[in-house]
């Protein structure tokens, strides 16, 4: 992999490859050809750790809005919901992950990825800006995290 | 031979063969178990109240031990709502290594209200004399593992309730009676098409009325004690899960729909899971439970409402308590571009 970029998550070190983009509901996109792809950054991957629940409510071909909501997942820790990184259609889901999720923790910036679709991506980050978005969200993430966890 | 429980064995909505499957193996085998009769029947979620088959249930006295394809939440307040009341059983499933923590926690709360003082509308009811055991039959296709549960279960409810129960064959039952209802599965049937409504939870639900003001396709009622009850059930709308999201204690479940925290997944009753939606990009839940209600208006024909129509009382601010830590952060976080 080419050049990458970290972010400490407390004692966690999360990488970030340079060679794509992000987006701020922290999946990475990687443009190919007319089309991007979609997955989850080390950040994402790192507060849901083990994922074994996957759904997708939106079939391929469907247009989304910009943060329309299109699928749920579910770790041993965390669930949400989730949301379309731009506006665009869906062009195809990753099917290996419908068999076993949990390649979203071992491979999310290659065989983990999660869809592609098509879309402007000029709004996505380069890693150094995506960086600087988490260390704006990195406390109140903390704070909402253990806020539920004390409930 | 001693009746101590009694079996009932409740069809997946498809006709999935390997669901249907299951299902018949299980007939057959808890059918020969001593103890215990085995009653086959439609879906339950599905069954009309006045349906032959929730009559039927309705007599029935003594534990019930329910196998079926939903949460086991779901299974024991889709009952409640038919008029079928029984104490919450707590059943021993082996599970994943994985949900090992989440057992643990939900053991702790009895699988029942929370440990806080919040008055739920299960401590008005009298007290229940008998136990509604349900099984979830997506945790395992293995039979055996079904069999070992409810076998458990009967040596159970033998224990505590020694005599016999005889009373539903209205009367002693000559042998030839007995044979007919040992040793073979009962089906019962009624047509049923796939409905859509929510189940209340009791032992989590406050009374508060906070689904009743949102939703505005008259589902929701009360009784006459005032207590909140899902009145009109087929006047829900298809898929909508939107009052469960405004409900502040998770009571509301929707055995059917595919997120586990709505369809009633125990790891979740007792908000053990962190959701990350905000943080992943989403809209909080009342927001987007007036968008859900607004696509359904729309599609309906009616005018959206947003935000303007029950909206939850402790969005506004109209709390009675001090906001805590917890509520700032969580303003904090709505105005954060995420």
């Amino acid at each position: 992999m080419s050049d990458e970029l970290t972010f400490m998550m407390g004692e966690f070190e999360a990488v970030f490859p340079t060679d794509r983009k992000y987006a701020s509901n922290h999946m990475w996109g990687q443009q190919r050809g007319d089309h991007w792809r979609f997955g989850f950054t080390a950040y994402a991957v790192r507060l849901l750790q083990d994922v074994y629940f996957l759904e997708w409510d939106v079939e391929a071909g469907r247009e989304l809005r910009d943060r329309q909501q299109m699928g749920a997942i579910e770790s041993k820790k965390a669930e949400s919901d989730l949301f379309s990184p731009l506006h665009g259609t869906v062009l195809k889901f990753n099917g290996v992950l419908m068999d076993d999720p949990s390649h979203i923790n071992v491979d999310k910036y290659t065989d983990g990825w999660l869809f592609d679709m098509t879309g402007d991506g000029s709004g996505l980050m380069a890693a150094d800006d995506y960086i600087v978005h988490l260390n704006s969200v990195w406390e109140i993430t903390q704070k909402t995290i253990k806020g539920q966890l004390n409930q | 031979m001693t009746i101590h429980a009694h079996v009932v064995i409740s069809y997946g909505q498809s006709n999935n063969p390997t669901k249907r499957q299951l299902e018949s193996v299980l007939a057959e085998r808890l059918a020969k178990l001593d103890g215990v009769t085995t009653l086959v029947v439609p879906n339950l979620y599905d069954l009309a109240p006045t349906s032959s088959t929730i009559q039927r249930l309705k007599t029935l006295p003594g534990d019930l031990i329910v196998l079926g394809w939903l949460y086991d939440r779901a299974t024991h307040w889709i009952l409640d709502r038919n008029g079928v009341l029984g104490k919450f059983g707590i059943t021993e499933l082996p599970i994943d290594e994985d949900d090992e923590e989440e057992l643990d926690s939900s053991l702790d709360g009895d699988n029942e209200a929370s440990a806080d003082d919040m008055a739920r509308v299960i401590d008005e009811r009298p007290a229940l004399d008998r136990t509604i055991y349900s099984l979830d039959l997506r945790k395992t296709p293995d039979v055996e593992v079904f069999v070992d549960e409810v076998e458990r279960i009967v040596s159970i409810a033998a224990q505590s309730r020694p005599q016999p129960l005889l009373d539903w064959l209205q009367g002693e039952g000559t042998a030839e009676q007995m044979s007919r209802y040992l040793g073979e599965p009962e089906t019962t049937d009624d047509a049923t098409g796939r409905r859509w409504y929510p189940v209340i939870d009791f032992s989590r639900c406050t009374n508060c009325m906070e689904c009743i003001d949102f939703c505005l396709f008259g589902v929701y009622g009360v009784n006459g004690a005032d207590t909140i009850l899902v009145e009109q059930a087929d006047n829900c709308r298809k898929g909508c899960p939107a009052c469960s999201r405004v409900c502040p204690e998770n009571a509301i479940i929707f055995p059917q729909h595919k997120t586990p925290a709505i369809a009633g997944s125990p790891a979740n009753a007792g908000g053990l899971k962190i959701d990350l939606s905000q943080l992943f990009g989403g809209s909080n839940a009342v927001t987007e439970a007036a968008n859900e209600r607004d696509e359904q208006l729309i599609m309906a024909g009616r005018d959206a409402v947003g935000m303007a129509v029950g909206i939850p009382k402790r969005q506004s601010g109209g709390r009675a308590t001090d906001r805590d830590e917890l509520d700032n952060l969580v303003d904090e976080l709505d105005s954060l571009d995420l």
